[in-house]
């Protein structure tokens, strides 16, 4: 087959198949999946493409393929220095080669290719005794804290809008307060972590060789001011009280589920209460409140 | 008769704008003719990267030069892709908007590289049709450059330069000469560049990249990560008095260094196309920066990396 004979989508279809075929361009070549769309050996590429005088038909493809790879995984590792620090980088190669295999790129744009990756460790965590946590969940929380800071740093944001001031939660009246329930800004983010994950980030985005953390569950508030992506460890109290807010409960529902949690005293709720809406507000963590 | 760059104006020299130098542009604002954006970096922002490409583009003209159009592909357009490209062109009041003679993926997937297409006429036929569907899409023409390649293919029945002359004759589209490019393929392809050079229709040269390469040994490499070497400089002059000067712009993608080290790469253009001053002494041949034991990749797009405090 020569020439203009050979279709051109049969053509792309084999060239994404070899240069993308993890055990490299020969094995690609006899894959199944590229003898269906052009049926040669590798000593017949040069029927595909030809040779120049300085480089076989082999060489030249071998190119795309060695790139291909090397450049998806280095934009992974931008994307999760921490992960690598945690992993070592032969480990990370590997779980990135798996991960681009299973979730193939397809997006016009490289902020979405690590999306899966969070998702990709969870599926293929070994199994272990129940509820037990171990060394892969810290990779996977690592992941998925990693892959949120670049979903809140580029995603939408409050920067351009009118931030709810203390004046205003002021103004609302006591009676008022119960009925009132809270809109989250968009970038605002609250997660829960069976590790310090954040800890371990920062310091391996500072380029240190953080010590792998003890197991400690953490609560974390993410939002985004002036551009940047901040994070705040909170109390599991805070936690419970605006993941509440969060899914749309108004204020006295999300008080007297939290008053049931016995996560407090009822007369430290009350102090505790004024201190927290002040603090959460002068975040950003709210941007409006809605009245019935 | 076709205006010069297609009535585009000759915006001077530019350079492409990377966000490691973000802080050095609003800082400083330098005297930067204008800069190309990578489109696909900044259509779904909604964060730092837009923000500051809106106070770039109230100071200075933007294009729009993109990698994931995928013209020459199989698979559909992507409909929501263009129209994305559309409104950011409109919201950064792009002058106008590129990409390559090239694939990026076919069957839904994106390789993230700008793949080569064999020269025939059916590929020609094929990739007429879809930019025409894209100007008629993007309400302008589409400017398209000439990729760097590593491979040519049997299926391929006439030479590069012929190709991208009937595709912009006939889809009416216009080019961005890439001389970088042109060098690179023809040292990879055995072909000779001044011929391809002068067989560009000028009128249809809306813009020029340059850059640095990889000399691998064997082959070259099209990674952005250095200066302009001398004869890529001599194309550019060629280039240059073929068009009587279009927008040039300078690609650095990788080892980046400090914003006026790149934009003084991109000055020395100057020299080329004023034919009363001298030549600068050339010290960058092909031989100075061979390196045949490099791993060198190529790098179309890049990646946004988050700021946290």
């Amino acid at each position: 087959m020569s020439n203009e004979s050979r279709n051109l989508d049969q053509l792309q279809r084999w060239m994404q198949t070899v240069i993308s075929w993890p055990a490299g361009v020969e094995a690609g070549i006899a894959s199944e999946a590229a003898q269906a769309k052009i049926a040669l050996e590798s000593s017949e590429l040069e029927t595909v493409v030809t040779a120049s005088s300085k480089q076989t038909s082999l060489e030249r493809i071998g190119i795309y393929a060695n790139a291909y790879y090397a450049r998806l995984l280095e934009c992974l590792s931008e994307e999760f220095p921490a992960l690598v620090c945690a992993m070592g980088k032969t480990a990370f190669g590997a779980f990135s080669m798996e991960y681009l295999q299973e979730y193939h790129p397809s997006s016009y744009t490289l902020c979405d290719l690590g999306a899966n990756f969070p998702q990709f460790l969870r599926e293929n965590k070994p199994q272990t005794e129940e509820n037990e946590v171990d060394w892969t969940d810290l990779l996977i929380e690592i992941a998925t804290l990693e892959r949120v800071y670049s979903e809140v740093f580029d995603g939408p944001g409050i920067e351009q809008k009118a931030l709810l001031t203390e004046e205003t939660l002021n103004s609302i009246k006591p009676e008022e307060w119960p009925e009132i329930s809270l809109k989250m800004a968009p970038c605002f983010r609250l997660m829960q972590f069976q590790f310090p994950v954040h800890d371990f980030i920062s310091n391996a985005r500072k380029g240190n060789t953080p010590q792998i953390p003890e197991q400690q569950v953490t609560y974390l508030a993410i939002t985004r001011r002036n551009y940047i992506v901040r994070r705040e460890a909170i109390s599991q109290a805070e936690f419970f009280l605006l993941s509440k807010l969060q899914a749309g409960l108004n204020v006295g529902d999300a008080i007297t589920l939290f008053a049931e949690s016995d996560l407090m005293e009822p007369e430290e709720l009350g102090l505790k209460l004024h201190e927290w809406f002040k603090r959460w507000t002068t975040a950003a963590f709210f941007i409006d409140v809605c009245k019935p | 008769m076709i205006k010069p760059r297609l009535g585009h104006e000759n915006l001077g020299l530019g350079v492409g704008l990377r966000t490691v130098h973000f802080p050095h542009i609003l800082e400083h604002q330098p005297e930067v003719d204008w800069f190309e954006i990578i489109s696909e970096n900044f259509m779904d922002s909604a964060g730092r990267p837009r923000h500051v490409l809106e106070q770039i583009a109230e100071r200075y003209p933007i294009v729009m030069h993109g990698v994931s159009l995928s013209i020459g592909s199989t698979d559909p357009l992507n409909r929501e892709y263009l129209k994305k490209l559309k409104t950011l062109a409109e919201s950064v009041n792009a002058h106008w908007i590129s990409d390559h003679v090239c694939w990026t993926g076919v069957a839904g997937r994106n390789t993230h590289d700008l793949l080569p297409i064999p020269y025939n006429e059916k590929t020609l036929s094929h990739l007429v049709k879809r930019i025409r569907i894209v100007q008629e899409i993007l309400e302008r023409p589409l400017v398209l450059e000439n990729p760097s390649s590593y491979l040519e293919f049997q299926d391929s029945t006439m030479p590069e330069a012929e190709f991208v002359c009937r595709m912009a004759e006939e889809a009416d589209c216009g080019l961005l000469l890439d001389v970088n490019n042109v060098y690179v393929s023809s040292v990879n392809h055995e072909f000779d560049p001044v011929k391809y050079i002068e067989a560009i229709p000028a009128p249809r040269v809306v813009q020029c990249h340059l850059a640095g390469h990889t000399n691998c040994g064997t082959h070259l490499i099209d990674t952005h990560n250095g200066h302009v070497i001398d004869p890529v400089w001599n194309l550019f002059q060629l280039m240059h008095q073929r068009t009587g000067g279009v927008a040039t712009l300078l690609e650095w993608d990788a080892d980046i260094p400090p914003f006026p080290v790149v934009h003084e790469e991109v000055l020395k253009a100057r020299k080329y196309m004023d034919e009363n001053l001298p030549l600068p002494e050339q010290s960058h041949s092909e031989e100075t920066v061979a390196n045949p034991s490099s791993t060198a990749i190529p790098h179309p797009a890049s990646f946004i990396v988050a700021e946290v405090e």
